[in-house]
């Protein structure tokens, strides 16, 4: 599965309507560019009472935020809870909601803010938890698309590994890896999201795969 | 010749060499060289094992979760903020004031004074409270 192809739309950050192609009618910059004015114009009837926007924000985001926090803290009900309570907070955060930044930036921050804060919290409470422990659900539900009994094997050894990975990265690396590979967030939203300059991303990103690299070496 | 291990835009350019959005002068030119160049055929492995990476489905009862945790807070919210909204704060501030008023100039050794600045106080918030009553539900 490869999500690198999705975009978000965003906030207000580029209202500027592109020419229209002669082919289509409709650029792909056009339809971006409506696509980023949309969440935040929903955003903005959320502050005016508008439950239905909010609904829609929901519909829209639901599945990439919980999906990033599951890969954060590998727990499916934990990601889940974690998830509720961004989607809260941006409830929450409506009546003061001013589009000064990409809905996807703000709205990134504020799960990888409340994922950094679970992951601290739990490390605090029990130390460092085995993936053993942690294996939920999610790899019978993988599992049911597979042929054979080998390949189910082959494929919940690699994604264990992946899993490892991913989890020994350091929190930051980990956040920014994330949104960059499943989510397709760019350097400029990571940037947003972690509060780093573009250059530092680049470095973290850099850093980060060049760590992955090295332990998931022997998968290739 | 790029490097994608070298490039400081590497991650980026892979992500478009994979998901084949480079144009195709660049494309041809990241081939040939991750044939060659093993850190960055390394590289682009990495990329594609994380792939491996799969998610569950999100619960059918997210939503209603959320929505009854919006409700309950809501709820809570609106038990103080009722004070707040503006029809019924000018309201509520005549009530304080008047209890305040009463309290300062009604000697306070009379009962049947402190019945009736007590039936005025209970008739203000009566007052408030039936207000409340017709506050839209869904504000």
């Amino acid at each position: 599965m490869n999500n690198r192809n999705r975009r978000w739309p965003g906030g207000v950050g580029s209202l500027e309507m592109p020419k229209p192609s002669p082919e289509t009618g409709v650029s792909q910059d056009m339809e971006a560019a409506v696509a980023l004015e949309r969440d935040a114009q929903l955003m903005l009837r959320v502050r005016e009472g508008d439950d239905t926007s909010f609904g829609l924000l929901l519909e829209q985001h639901r599945g990439p935020v919980v999906h990033f926090l599951y890969r954060m803290v590998q727990n499916q009900a934990v990601s889940e809870e974690l998830a509720q309570e961004v989607f809260l907070r941006v409830y929450r955060s409506r009546e003061t909601y001013e589009p000064t930044a990409k809905f996807t930036t703000w709205l990134f921050r504020i799960a990888t803010h409340v994922a950094l804060n679970s992951i601290r919290d739990r490390k605090k409470e029990k130390g460092h938890e085995s993936l053993d422990e942690e294996m939920d659900g999610m790899e019978r539900q993988v599992a049911d698309r597979q042929q054979t009994v080998e390949q189910e094997m082959v494929h919940e050894v690699k994604l264990r590994e992946v899993r490892q990975a991913i989890e020994a990265l350091p929190a930051k690396q980990r956040a920014a890896v994330l949104m960059h590979k499943y989510e397709g967030l760019d350097y400029a939203q990571i940037a947003g999201v972690l509060s780093c300059s573009e250059s530092a991303i680049k470095s973290l990103l850099f850093r980060a795969y060049e760590s992955l690299r090295g332990r998931l070496a022997h998968m290739a | 010749m790029i490097c994608l291990s070298k490039h400081e835009q590497g991650a980026e350019l892979l992500a478009s060499y994979l998901a084949r959005t480079l144009d195709a002068p660049r494309m041809a030119e990241l081939d040939r060289h991750i044939r060659e160049c093993a850190e960055c055929r390394g590289l682009a492995s990495v990329w594609e094992r994380l792939d491996e990476f799969a998610v569950p489905e999100v619960s059918p009862g997210f939503d209603a979760r959320l929505y009854a945790r919006i409700a309950r807070e809501g709820a809570r919210v609106w038990g103080w903020r009722r004070w707040l909204w503006p029809p019924v704060a000018p309201l509520a501030a005549a009530a304080a004031a008047v209890a305040v008023v009463l309290f300062l100039h009604v000697p306070h050794g009379s009962d049947s004074v402190q019945q009736a600045s007590a039936a005025d106080i209970e008739q203000v918030a009566q007052a408030v409270d039936d207000l409340d009553l017709l506050t839209p539900i869904d504000r």
